[in-house]
């Protein structure tokens, strides 16, 4: 017997691809260092989750909404640090 | 002995009755001739017996007119009256006797035990004929002309001689006479009202009204006239809802009943004017009873009213004048009420029925009672009986949103769309404030608005259940699409905006965005490779949660889920999948040895039969295993979808073979078992109340810890604690339950109100 798939109409989640793809099973996920909002959720200045409300990584390592971020380095006493490890802010691309 | 002086007083009063007797007439000719006069006037007043068959005995009357004037001129005519009535009260007997000869004559035909029922029971029910009495009053009458006093002797000798003669014939009519009467008014109203006018009726009133019974039967009369409206309106308007029956019954007051009433109640009338003025009090309380009539056959019918509402308008516009005019509202909540209670809120009646119901009644009551404390009156249970059914949400919400199959949503499409009301504040500056009605209760809230959602919706303390809700049956919707179009789903989510506001509508928000995204995504992703899966990519947080599964496809769907997940990668760089692979539908070719065929089917039969591809006999128990544990049930279940497509075959129990050739129904197989509905199946999205149980589970670590570490703790403790918990919004009720349900799973007891870990 032969199967033939003519359609499928699946359902998928999308995540951000944070790198640790060990931890694909925790269900929870993780959240943004800086508003505690899952990081697959938006910051609270946004309405829409995904490409509306981005992700920036941190040469650090530390991984945070980048409005969420931009905020934080707006502010004086952010001192252009990263709020996790106060080493100096640097986005990694 | 008596003294000269009043043997000289004596004398004096002798001489002066003598000589007012005698009229200083010569000698006692005076005397004399008073003698003959009041002989005269005496034997002329005194009352004859009619059924004498003597001929009457024939007076000048100028000479009785002269007798007459002598008594009067002497003085003596209180003291003729006195003898007259005196006389009078000797021939009473004479009446008596005829009245009892009539009244046997009328009560002959009744049974003596029946009689009792009869005069309790309508004239109409007696075979007595009112004729009889009929007679009996001209006969009355008669008697009372022929002993009536001239109108010579004034006034006081005729009312003194009429209230003697009432007071005689009313004390020896008897009871049954009032029946009789009661017939004879009512043949006379049937003829006033079929127009048939008869010459006789007049006449008959006019005796009624020389006896003066009239007044004694008055509310006897009225009830005659009560009972024909009652009887009409009843005739006329009951199940008759479609037009407002009050103009018509007021017309028909003034054409038949009025003219009826002219005879008992205006008689004696000279001009309409008077007519008018005389009928005034009589007229309205007719009027009144006839609404009275009608309002109580409303307030009777109110339940099937409401039913038919909008085809019975009608009917709720006379019920609103008549509550206007007949204090009856506590009546109307009172039987509705009890109507709402015995057909309608009890287990046998669907949610949507209730639910229709009660829009129906809001709308009605709105009609009736603007205000609205009617509706806060009757809703009040029909409320707090939704609150208690678990459906109730589900069904508001499906209905919101338009329920496809089901034209008949709650929700008129005319209706403007408006936001939610919140109950307002008083605004006691309004010059247009008004006190809240009379019979307003204390917790009476008045709400402005007539919208029917937000009357709904505020049977809820709060709306964010709908909204969870809401989400739940959207989710199901978009996942359930298959064409892609959710133009439909869209327009129902910026309608609920409208009404729920922006915020509370974010997620749906996302929700439909996620399924717009989908679209391109796959656009892009089929451009670059086609690919036969087109999946729906969903933000989670957004959805309701979706039931998890473990299951995983085999074969030539995982391939196709990795090759997707790649090129999405590559178009997204950032982001990656994670597939829900029970979720969706899959539409299959089956390429068998003698036959092909299609299947249209979920993502768990389409994984079983590719591992059928593979090889030709598994085990239900092999299956579970390669696709992941996935509950067995639903193994046995998809495999009976394909059983029942003749594609697999269970040899024996819980072993099937790929039908490779087709195979006819084997002598002994067994009968196939109807294949359940599939249409109606919709993705397994959890329900809300899943969810909360799910969340329980989580707060049950909390206060199993608070258990371990404290002891045993009151439930007010517990829940304080919990308070601290993120997200925790139980009331101590569902706290209470859950801890319940605890105890009955061994997990705790309870002793003196404080809970403990069980062992």
């Amino acid at each position: 017997m032969k199967v033939h798939i003519k359609h499928w109409s699946a359902v998928a989640q999308w995540r951000w691809n944070i790198g640790n793809t060990n931890h694909d099973q925790d269900d929870e996920g993780d959240v943004c260092g800086i508003c505690r909002v899952p990081f697959e959720g938006c910051c609270p200045s946004c309405k829409m989750p995904g490409d509306d409300c981005p992700l920036i990584w941190g040469e650090c390592s530390h991984v945070f909404h980048m409005h969420c971020l931009l905020k934080w380095l707006g502010t004086a006493a952010s001192k252009q640090q990263c709020p996790m490890d106060r080493r100096a802010w640097g986005a990694w691309l | 002995m008596a003294s000269a002086a009043v043997r000289a007083q004596v004398a004096a009063k002798w001489q002066e009755s003598f000589n007012r007797l005698n009229r200083n007439e010569p000698g006692i000719s005076g005397l004399l001739a008073f003698s003959e006069a009041w002989t005269l006037a005496i034997e002329f007043l005194k009352p004859r017996d009619l059924s004498d068959p003597a001929p009457q005995k024939q007076y000048d009357l100028n000479k009785v007119r002269a007798a007459f004037g002598v008594v009067g001129e002497c003085r003596r005519l209180p003291v003729m009256m006195e003898v007259f009535l005196e006389d009078m009260r000797k021939s009473q007997h004479l009446i008596t006797r005829e009245v009892e000869a009539y009244m046997t004559l009328y009560e002959v035909k009744v049974p003596a035990p029946l009689q009792f029922v009869v005069s309790l029971n309508s004239s109409s029910q007696s075979n007595s004929d009112p004729e009889a009495i009929r007679s009996l009053v001209y006969r009355l009458v008669e008697w009372y002309s022929a002993w009536k006093p001239t109108a010579d002797l004034g006034p006081t000798m005729i009312s003194a001689y009429t209230l003697a003669f009432q007071t005689h014939i009313f004390s020896v009519l008897p009871p049954s006479f009032a029946r009789g009467i009661k017939a004879l008014v009512s043949a006379t109203l049937q003829r006033t009202v079929s127009q048939s006018q008869d010459p006789q009726d007049r006449l008959l009133w006019q005796a009624f009204d020389t006896l003066s019974l009239i007044d004694r039967y008055e509310t006897l009369i009225a009830s005659i006239g009560y009972e024909f409206i009652e009887s009409y309106v009843e005739e006329t308007c009951a199940r008759k809802w479609s037009e407002p029956m009050l103009a018509t019954l007021r017309a028909w007051m003034i054409d038949k009943i009025v003219p009826w009433m002219l005879y008992p109640f205006a008689r004696g009338a000279t001009n309409a004017d008077e007519a008018k003025t005389m009928m005034q009090g009589v007229g309205s309380r007719f009027d009144f009873h006839m609404h009275k009539t009608l309002c109580n056959l409303r307030t009777k019918e109110i339940f099937d009213i409401i039913v038919d509402f909008p085809e019975s308008a009608g009917a709720l516009q006379d019920l609103k004048e008549c509550l206007a005019r007949v204090d009856q509202r506590a009546d109307l909540v009172q039987a509705l009420r009890q109507a709402n209670n015995k057909r309608l809120l009890h287990p046998g009646a669907d949610t949507k029925d209730i639910l229709t119901h009660y829009v129906s009644t809001i709308k009605c009551l709105r009609i009736v009672d603007p205000p609205g404390v009617l509706l806060f009156k009757v809703a009040d249970p029909t409320r707090r009986y939704l609150r208690d059914r678990p459906d109730t949400i589900r069904c508001i919400v499906a209905s919101l949103v338009g329920d496809g199959e089901s034209g008949d949503s709650l929700v008129d499409e005319n209706d403007p769309i408006l936001p939610l009301q919140q109950p307002e504040m008083e605004n006691y500056s309004d010059p247009e404030w008004n006190p809240e009605p009379i019979d307003a209760g204390p917790d009476f809230r008045a709400s402005k608005s007539s919208d029917v959602i937000s009357t709904i919706v505020s049977i809820y303390d709060t709306k964010d259940l709908f909204v969870k809700e809401l989400q739940v049956l959207l989710a199901q919707r978009l996942l359930a699409v298959k064409d892609g179009n959710f133009d439909r789903e869209r327009r129902n989510v910026e309608i609920l905006k409208i009404r729920f506001g922006e915020a509370a509508l974010q997620v749906c928000e996302v929700m439909l965005r996620d399924m717009t995204d989908s679209r391109r995504i796959d656009q892009h992703v089929q451009s670059q490779k086609v690919s036969s899966m087109h999946p729906t990519i969903i933000s989670r947080h957004f959805w309701p949660a979706l039931e998890s599964s473990d299951m995983v496809m085999p074969g030539q769907f995982q391939i196709l889920q990795e090759q997707y997940a790649q090129e999405f990668s590559i178009f997204k760089p950032d982001k990656v999948l994670r597939w829900l692979p029970h979720l969706g539908r899959v539409h299959l070719q089956l390429e068998l040895e003698d036959r092909t065929l299609e299947a249209d089917v979920p993502p768990l039969e389409a994984a079983f039969i590719e591992l059928f591809s593979e090889k030709d006999v598994w085990t239900v128990d092999e299956l579970v295993l390669r696709s992941g544990s996935i509950n067995r049930n639903a193994a046995v279940k998809a495999l009976a979808t394909w059983v029942d497509m003749h594609v697999l075959k269970e040899d024996s129990e819980g072993v099937f073979r790929l039908l490779s050739v087709a195979e006819g129904p084997t002598p002994g197989s067994r009968p196939q078992a109807p294949k359940p509905a599939e249409a109606g199946e919709l993705p397994p999205v959890m329900s809300v109340q899943q969810q909360q149980a799910e969340q329980m589970k989580m707060y049950w670590k909390f206060i199993e810890g608070m258990l371990t570490n404290l002891g045993s703790l009151p439930l007010d403790r517990i829940q304080s604690m919990l308070k601290f918990a993120p997200g925790y919004d139980r009331t101590v009720e569902q706290l209470g339950s859950f801890m319940e349900a605890a105890r009955r799973e061994g997990l705790v007891n309870i002793k003196d109100g404080m809970w403990r870990l069980g062992k």
